[in-house]
């Protein structure tokens, strides 16, 4: 378990983003599933050889984007989609990101209808990677 | 600050006219991993063996646990690990000998079965001659025997200077299996950035024997940045933006080192500059380490002391 999670030192990225990162696309493929549990920070900590401090932030900035929750004592857990907090500046970076890749598909040559197809195939993929994915 | 488990106070060696370490004021809080950093010479070992009381600080002090470093108890040398560089060992010693030889200094503490494992972990031999050991080999060694009386703080100086990846991480692995004992404190040295961004939440990072940094990783990361402004016209003289460490200036571009700027400050600044745009050039920890001791001419402390 958790060792789905790969760390690169020498990253521009640091290494509590790259933790949220992945956790949050392992959800956004439902890899990880609404009620599963994250490894506690310690064993996720000694896994990866991190500091345990680097863990614990990565949780607390899952927890605040609503995607996870933690219960005392009992450990951190995916939330349900519902309760996942849609903040109107986290809308917006997400538009701005799509900007980016229209650029890219544009300068690409890339006809706007054909980049609304791929976009929607893509996204489809991400469907079904729901389906038949084994549990972590 | 939770509680300061190791600090120095105005902390400063000469040797002979060359000055090594300058009124170093250095604060290490209970239960993080310090990535101690700075390049060769700049006074890493010469700061690390002044808090141990192993050198006699021209000026200033440092305090372990409270206790001046120049009247160290027994009672306090026993709660602290060191690691040197180079791993030197009793070269006539078996691993068993050593053994015994180091637990006579904690006797109380030795954790006779963690010291056997780690020796069995690392595929060694209690009967194995320190002499016939290889570099790799005796610093496995030595890190077993610096953890084994379970330390409260463990200051280790470079401990994986010429070790291969696989031993570096054994070492990165028992800091983290260290730190998750309550109440342990790590101090590093270490000249490999990948390793101190992977175990360190904290780093002090020493220049020319000024303490130039001593904060979270995550607010050095956050901190330090490298901007890419471009004009159209000819770049201005005067570059006056806050926290400016150097700047590279090309024909219509200019590259900034900055340091606690914000980004709606550089958007300002751009602004008023009459830049045509920018582009914030992302960092590794290495590159931000290299570009914030290249500067000369900046020399003070920036220090933030909001720590959870």
């Amino acid at each position: 378990m958790a060792l789905w999670i790969h760390i690169s030192p020498g990253s521009s990225k640091p290494i509590y983003i790259q933790v949220v990162e992945q956790i949050s696309e392992a959800i956004a493929k439902s890899e990880l599933k609404c009620g599963d549990r994250l490894p506690p920070v310690r064993k996720l900590a000694a896994e990866l050889v991190i500091n345990p401090n680097t863990v614990a932030r990565a949780y607390t900035i899952l927890e605040r984007s609503g995607l996870v929750s933690t219960k005392i004592g009992s450990g951190t857990f995916v939330s349900e989609p519902k309760m996942r907090s849609r903040d109107a500046a986290d809308i917006n970076v997400l538009a701005e990101r799509m900007d980016n890749v229209i650029i890219r598909g544009i300068n690409l040559g890339i006809e706007a209808n054909d980049l609304v197809e791929m976009f929607k195939s893509r996204v489809a993929g991400f469907g079904k990677k729901t389906k038949g994915r084994g549990k972590l | 600050m939770s509680e300061v488990v190791l600090e120095t106070e105005g902390l400063t060696k000469y040797y002979a006219n060359t000055l090594a370490v300058d009124h170093l004021d250095l604060k290490i809080p209970r239960g993080c991993i310090c990535g101690f950093l700075g390049r060769n010479g700049a006074g890493k070992t010469t700061a690390i063996k002044m808090m141990l009381g192993l050198l006699n600080p021209t000026a200033g002090r440092a305090r372990i646990f409270g206790c001046d470093s120049q009247e160290l108890t027994p009672a306090i040398c026993q709660r602290v690990g060191y690691v040197t560089e180079g791993h030197r060992l009793y070269r006539w010693m078996s691993v068993d000998r050593l053994e015994k030889f180091q637990k006579a200094f904690f006797p109380k503490q030795w954790d006779d079965k963690f010291f056997a494992e780690m020796i069995e972990y690392f595929g060694l031999s209690k009967k194995q001659k320190v002499k016939h050991l290889s570099i790799g080999q005796r610093a496995q060694v030595s890190l077993a025997l610096t953890l084994a009386p379970n330390p409260e703080l463990l200051i280790m100086d470079d401990p994986t200077q010429g070790l291969d990846a696989a031993i570096r991480r054994q070492f990165l692995e028992g800091m983290i299996q260290l730190i998750m004992r309550q109440g342990r404190t790590v101090l590093f040295s270490s000249h490999i950035l990948g390793d101190v961004e992977r175990v360190a939440d904290r780093i002090a990072v020493i220049d020319r024997g000024v303490l130039r940094a001593s904060c979270s990783l995550e607010q050095f990361q956050k901190a330090v940045k490298k901007v890419r402004v471009s004009f159209t016209r000819e770049v201005p003289t005067e570059i006056d933006i806050e926290g400016l460490l150097h700047c590279r200036k090309g024909d219509k571009e200019i590259e900034l080192v900055l340091v606690g700027t914000d980004e709606k400050k550089i958007a300002e600044w751009t602004n008023r500059s009459k830049a045509q745009n920018y582009e914030i050039v992302g960092m590794n920890l290495e590159d931000q380490f290299i570009e914030f001791t290249a500067s000369a001419n900046h020399k003070h402390l920036f220090r933030w002391e909001q720590i959870k």
